[in-house]
């Protein structure tokens, strides 16, 4: 291995101070005994007993959950669909399609999607919120899938065909295996936009849906208590845990090659 | 993929499915006890669905764009006057509502909802002073005048101990009535002197705060703020059970101050209107309405609930003013385009300036 100067481990350590620090204090503050939270007075495990009795925040967390899941499936199925025809068929129209959503502002599409869905008399519910999620989490996966692609030899699926596989079974056997970090890693990203989005989510709620995000935020107003703390840690450690299940499956993930 | 339509067409058909008798709430939240809610839901053989907004002004963009699916919204006066103004409420059948009577007669038929068509009051705050006795009381400062809060002979002694509501709206509405003017003044040249005021004082606050004022006053790293009576009351009994050694005190202003009065109202859409009026009723009894007080310390119009009310809480000025005080107390109404556009450039000013 190479000796790299120290100022730039320095600099590396900041930054990852910079990220993880935040995220340490939110977890060390949720054992705190104090429904103020302000300052560290003992250690105690009852926000976690709180929140498990807690029916709203439960239920919050729940449909945040549900909401992510199918968030992350369909759209990483249609956002690998999108990534693929972009990169084959470099159609730019397709591009713009699939990329706008990411690139207007939450706020104005979270009410155009409310409208939309008032115009069609859809109700608001889960559902809409999922659509809307899967709407904007499309094109970030294709963004991933695409890159992904370029990274590809080409003669590979050219080789399959020529030894006799319908574009199916090459796509299935050739194409996706060796997309598939990128996939993964789409579904990954899909899920936490889905699960920590609020503008967009907001709008398209219906009456009695309540998110996570949504549920926070609305406590805002009244002091926030430890149980946010509770309920941010166990979000981090089923997003940690997902990250170590998807890496299980591809083992490049989390390895640079 | 098989697998997949099927969840998706299970998750659209479990949503209507679950319909049985809900009201749906929308609502600040903890803003109604939760004891209330199940003792509604016994009454009614129903299930209150609540959901929750943070802002008048959210309530008031998600409703205008169409939202719908909720039979009670809980606004504030001016957003009732505005989803009056937009259509967006049904009109109320006094019939199923006997507990009306419960209300203090000066807090119906207000001008923004003339003859409450529409709209029957809920709860109350005021936008008063709240402070650290302990040290306030050492440095000899004054508690019942605005003064304190805008004067530099006085903010100088407190310097980055202070913090304002970040709202235009009420914090114009606290230099005004210093000043001596309305609350609702729309002379441009009085807002010119109360924005002065105010650029005079802001080096002294520690901060523009709507938020976490109520934590910083109860670890006692600010001693005196502008803020709500139910956020001071809450900062008291965080510093109660927190065993500080200072209490969290109202300070009247004899100058006066604004009162927001929060309605229940039934919007036009609702699933339920039925169910909407039987809530009206049963939140208009004394003694559930007497819940939220003693939960959260806001003020009650219901005159019924007062028996009911925890005799610390009733004899509070800054939660039931008193006549004279009630007197000096205004409502913020809406501003027009042209007004507001004017009050924007000079918030900004007032934000941006050093």
């Amino acid at each position: 291995m190479r000796r790299r100067p120290v100022a730039l481990w320095a600099a590396a350590a900041a930054g990852y101070a910079f990220l993880y620090v935040p995220l340490i204090i939110v977890v060390v503050y949720s054992f705190n005994n104090s429904r103020l939270n302000a300052e560290w007075v003992g250690f105690t495990l009852d926000w976690y007993d709180k929140l498990f009795h807690n029916q709203e925040m439960l239920a919050a967390a729940g449909n945040s959950l549900i909401i992510a899941l199918v968030t992350s499936l369909v759209s990483t199925v249609l956002g690998t669909m999108a990534g693929v025809a972009m990169y084959r068929h470099k159609m730019r129209l397709l591009s713009v399609l699939v990329l706008a959503p990411i690139a207007i502002p939450e706020i104005l599409m979270g009410v155009s999607l409310l409208i939309f869905f008032v115009l069609l008399n859809f109700t608001l519910g889960l559902a809409s919120v999922a659509l809307a999620h899967i709407a904007f989490c499309i094109g970030f996966v294709a963004i991933v899938v695409r890159a992904r692609l370029a990274g590809m030899d080409e003669s590979l699926t050219e080789a399959a065909r020529d030894c006799g596989a319908t574009p199916w079974e090459a796509f299935r056997h050739v194409t996706l295996p060796l997309i598939m970090p990128g996939v993964i890693a789409g579904a990954l990203m899909a899920f936490t936009l889905s699960i920590d989005d609020f503008v967009i989510t907001f709008f398209t709620a219906g009456a009695g849906t309540v998110t996570l995000p949504l549920q926070i935020y609305s406590m805002i107003k009244i002091a926030v208590t430890p149980e946010v703390n509770a309920v941010s840690t166990l979000l981090m450690l089923l997003t940690l845990a997902l990250i170590v299940v998807a890496s299980r499956f591809t083992p490049s993930l989390l390895r640079s090659d | 993929m098989k697998r997949l339509a099927l969840l998706l067409a299970s998750l659209l058909v479990a949503i209507p499915a679950a319909a049985k008798d809900q009201l749906h709430l929308y609502n600040w939240n903890n803003y109604i006890a939760p004891e209330t809610v199940k003792r509604f839901e016994d009454f009614c053989k129903c299930e209150v669905v609540q959901t929750y907004y943070s802002d008048n002004e959210e309530l008031l963009a998600k409703l205008a764009a169409g939202a719908k699916g909720y039979d009670i919204l809980v606004p504030t006066s001016n957003a009732v006057q505005a989803l009056i103004k937009g259509g967006q409420l049904k009109p109320i059948d006094k019939a199923p509502l006997p507990n009306l009577k419960n209300i203090d007669p000066a807090y119906l038929n207000t001008a923004f909802d003339p003859g409450n068509k529409y709209s029957v009051p809920y709860a109350m705050s005021l936008t008063v002073i709240g402070y650290n006795d302990r040290k306030i009381k050492e440095l000899g400062l004054p508690t019942d005048t605005w003064a304190v809060v805008f004067e530099p002979k006085y903010l100088e002694k407190i310097k980055g101990r202070v913090t304002v509501l970040d709202s235009s709206s009420e914090l114009f509405a606290a230099a005004l009535k210093y000043l001596g003017y309305s609350a609702n003044d729309v002379d441009e040249a009085h807002w010119k002197q109360a924005a002065d005021l105010i650029k005079k004082a802001k080096p002294y606050w520690a901060a523009f705060n709507a938020s976490s004022y109520i934590k910083e006053l109860t670890v006692g790293n600010i001693w005196l703020v502008h803020g709500y009576s139910n956020d001071i009351f809450q900062a008291n009994l965080d510093a109660e059970a927190a065993k500080r050694p200072f209490h969290i005190v109202h300070g009247l202003p004899k100058e006066g101050a604004v009162l927001a009065v929060d309605n229940m109202v039934i919007h036009k859409d609702a699933p339920r209107p039925d169910l909407a009026h039987k809530f009206m009723n049963f939140m208009l009894e004394g003694k559930n309405s007497a819940e939220l007080t003693n939960l959260i310390g806001s003020g009650n119009p219901n005159m019924d609930a007062l028996q009911y009310i925890k005799p610390e809480i009733r004899k509070n000025p800054a939660i039931f003013p008193d006549k004279a005080m009630a007197s000096k107390l205004e409502q913020l109404k809406d501003l027009t385009t042209a007004q507001r556009r004017v009050r924007n450039r000079m918030w900004t000013e007032i934000k941006a300036g050093r």
